[in-house]
């Protein structure tokens, strides 16, 4: 009995690869691909949904998902890459994606693209710019983050300030700051600011503001950091200004407080992106959006993607891309509109309910619209280390411990210095 | 210098059985990794394909690279801070509680309390001490009159950090000191008390000679935790980008080795900062020689 069981065994795997035929890559029996990703412990719940709707569909394929923190993950993903063991699918933040893409660590999907004709069509574009390269897609956006100006209702009744129109320039912006920071018990202490966010990643403010003033950030060749050139000192001169006017708290000071000083109900408004909005709601403030303001050049807002990839070592990238067309169909992305955290890149799920009707009743089109004058977060090599030397090194002086424009002289030095080493 | 017993006959194969699984773990972890650290050094690799031979160009490059020798000096500043303090501070510790007052247990239980706690727990506690507006420092600066300081600051940063760690490090030490203090045997100060010398003449002609293998053993320890500081001053320092304001040898490691794609660099940055310990501890011996007394 047992040796017929062998046989047949043997027999119904010859037939099936004889069956392949055409595609000698074909999967038979049940694979398990694993897929990690970094977030929140409560974005965990929604993959895992993602990936049982995924397992009924394909019920030879099981995805073991992982969730680590932001920083976790990329130790984590170094360590299995450099132990020869990376996960079959993993998330990929486009800034980052180069430093992974020109190593070679991930697939050239394009084959699996070209396979699937229309697959992209319901995109938006502007989601799938930062992962297209001269040959190919080797990663496509999950879900896409505008930034928006975010602004707190009570505080701006209170002070009798009317709210951010699209009229709005930075000076109008800093304004309004200036009349929302308070010291209400009049102890020398502010104890609420007009404004705050982060300034030591382009994305929340630094970007936007210098291309609405006219600059730019890095030449088209990645070769020269342009952040001090044109109208970016401009730009400058406004983010330094909110600190001297003390409408916003020092990096540092901040830093103390170690929250979200608008989800504390310290700050009157922020420039942040969709990410914020579960947490926001949760804290029970009354907020609303509005779009990123006017500069002498225009308007302009951030648009970044986070996406997937798969490694190039993958031993199933059949299956693997099977899971991230089906996280990518209708379905999958109305999950992810149900989490709140990002926005779908699906344009048809993005003006559906599941995107547009989300706890808070937020003028959610904003994010939406945002998408007509938004630029790309660049995407270079060695874009980390650059971030760092840029970023961290203006601390200082919004820190008031130094001056802009040399500062800004020496830390485009070093950036520049970072974009040659990692040609 | 022979101590205790010999092991005879069979013995001897017990003691290699019982010592294998911690020599097996000394070979395997701290010898591998240090001889895979070496041969990495000599190559540039980036995790994702395989390294290339380099040379001793990775060695070269650390005197052109700006931001390591930031981090190297830093390393080189922050033991100069905190290897004469720990040391100083954890005798004079142990010295105050070498004798007989009221509730020596629990002063001494409150010293050692660093020593046993997570840094990073502690690090969050040392975050609400030093802020320049919520920090309770500056709330006792402004209430005597002073204007409040930005400790953790670029300007101010690694002297905050040093003070951070040396608390961290002195509960340890003292213990150290009082096992040494321990040892000098009582007779010496009733002689020398009996000879007229004052507290002061004991602790100096006494105590202090006396006590030079733990301060020999204390400075030793505390240069190699010195030059592989990290937890803290990650904690304390570290900016929105994973830049710090006071960046040192260990941070850079890290950075080049796991977020910069460089394990070639971060393996010869490793390996100088192995080199400059190796050179210290050499210093060491030589002063162990000359000026330390063992009984």
């Amino acid at each position: 009995m047992k040796k017929l069981m062998f046989v047949l065994v043997v027999a119904s795997l010859l037939l099936a690869a004889c069956g392949g035929g055409a595609k000698p890559a074909a999967e038979t029996g049940p694979v398990e691909i694993t897929f990690t990703m970094w977030g929140a412990p409560e974005e965990l719940a929604v993959w895992q949904a993602v990936v049982d709707d995924f397992h009924k569909a394909n019920p030879n394929i099981t995805v073991k998902v992982d969730v680590s923190d932001w920083d976790s993950y990329w130790t984590k993903l170094n360590t299995l890459t450099a132990g020869g063991t990376p996960p079959d699918v993993f998330a990929m933040d486009a800034p980052l994606y180069l430093d992974w893409q020109s190593r070679g660590a991930l697939l050239n999907v394009q084959p699996y693209i070209d396979a699937n004709p229309g697959f992209l069509d319901g995109f938006y574009p502007q989601t799938l710019t930062a992962y297209k390269t001269p040959d190919g897609y080797y990663g496509l956006p999950r879900d896409f983050q505008t930034i928006v100006l975010f602004y707190n209702k009570d505080m701006f009744d209170a002070a009798g300030v009317a709210y951010p129109t699209e009229d709005w320039t930075y000076d109008d912006l800093l304004a309004a700051a200036k009349k929302l920071t308070l010291d209400k018990d009049n102890d020398g202490k502010i104890d609420q600011y007009g404004f705050w966010s982060d300034t030591w990643d382009m994305e929340l403010l630094w970007s936007e503001a210098i291309w609405a003033y006219g600059g730019d950030i890095i030449s088209a060749d990645h070769t020269k950091t342009l952040i001090g050139e044109g109208g970016a000192r401009e730009a400058w001169a406004f983010i330094d200004s909110l600190y001297k006017e003390g409408v916003t708290p020092t990096p540092t000071t901040a830093g103390e407080f170690g929250l979200d000083l608008f989800q504390a109900g310290m700050a009157a408004m922020t420039t942040i992106g969709h990410w914020a909005v579960p947490g926001y709601v949760q804290s029970g403030i009354k907020f609303d959006v509005a779009p990123m303001p006017k500069g002498p050049a225009g308007r302009a807002t951030s648009i970044n993607s986070a996406g997937f990839v798969i490694s190039k070592q993958s031993k199933h990238p059949d299956a693997a891309f099977a899971f991230i067309k089906f996280a990518l169909s209708e379905a999958g992305q109305k999950r992810l509109a149900e989490l709140g955290f990002a926005i779908p890149v699906l344009k048809s799920v993005a003006e559906s309910d599941a995107y547009l009707k989300q706890p808070g009743d937020l003028n959610q089109r904003v994010f939406l619209d945002s998408l007509a004058f938004a630029r790309m977060k660049p995407v270079f090599k060695g874009y980390e280390e650059w971030a760092g030397v840029v970023g961290d090194g203006l601390i200082p002086v919004f820190d008031g411990e130094a001056e802009l424009n040399a500062t800004l002289d020496e830390v485009i030095a070093a950036a520049d210095e970072v974009l040659a080493k990692n040609k | 210098m022979d101590y205790g017993l010999k092991p005879l006959g069979r013995e001897k194969l017990w003691l290699w059985l019982m010592l294998a699984p911690t020599l097996i773990g000394l070979i395997f972890g701290t010898v591998g990794s240090l001889l895979a650290t070496l041969a990495l050094s000599l190559f540039n690799w980036d995790l994702i394909n395989s390294p290339q031979w380099a040379g001793a160009e990775n060695y070269i490059q650390l005197f052109q690279n700006k931001d390591y020798i930031e981090a190297f000096v830093n390393t080189l500043k922050f033991s100069a801070l905190y290897v004469p303090s720990v040391v100083v501070i954890s005798l004079l510790l142990a010295v105050l509680l070498n004798r007989k007052i009221y509730g020596v247990g629990f002063f001494r239980t409150v010293y050692f309390l660093p020593t046993v706690t997570s840094a990073v727990a502690t690090a969050l506690v040392w975050n609400m001490i030093y802020g320049k507006e919520t920090g309770i420092l500056n709330f006792l600066l402004e209430s005597l009159g002073f204007a409040p300081v930005c400790w953790l600051c670029t300007d101010n940063a690694m002297l905050s950090v040093v003070i951070v760690n040396v608390w961290g490090a002195v509960g340890e030490g003292m213990i150290i000191f009082l096992a040494g203090l321990t040892a000098i045997p009582r007779d010496y100060y009733e002689a020398a008390s009996l000879d007229g010398a004052n507290e002061f003449q004991q602790f100096f002609k006494v105590t202090l000679p006396l006590v030079t293998p733990s301060i020999f053993f204390q400075t030793l320890i505390s240069a190699i935790n010195a030059f592989q500081a990290y937890d803290y001053i990650y904690m304390l320092t570290r900016r929105g980008q994973g830049d710090s304001s006071v960046p040192v040898a260990v941070y850079s490691i890290y950075r080049n080795a796991f977020h910069f794609f460089r394990m070639g660099d971060a393996s010869a940055q490793a390996i100088q900062l192995a080199l400059l310990v190796a050179v210290f501890m050499g210093i060491m011996f030589w002063w162990e020689r000359r000026y330390v007394v063992y009984e």
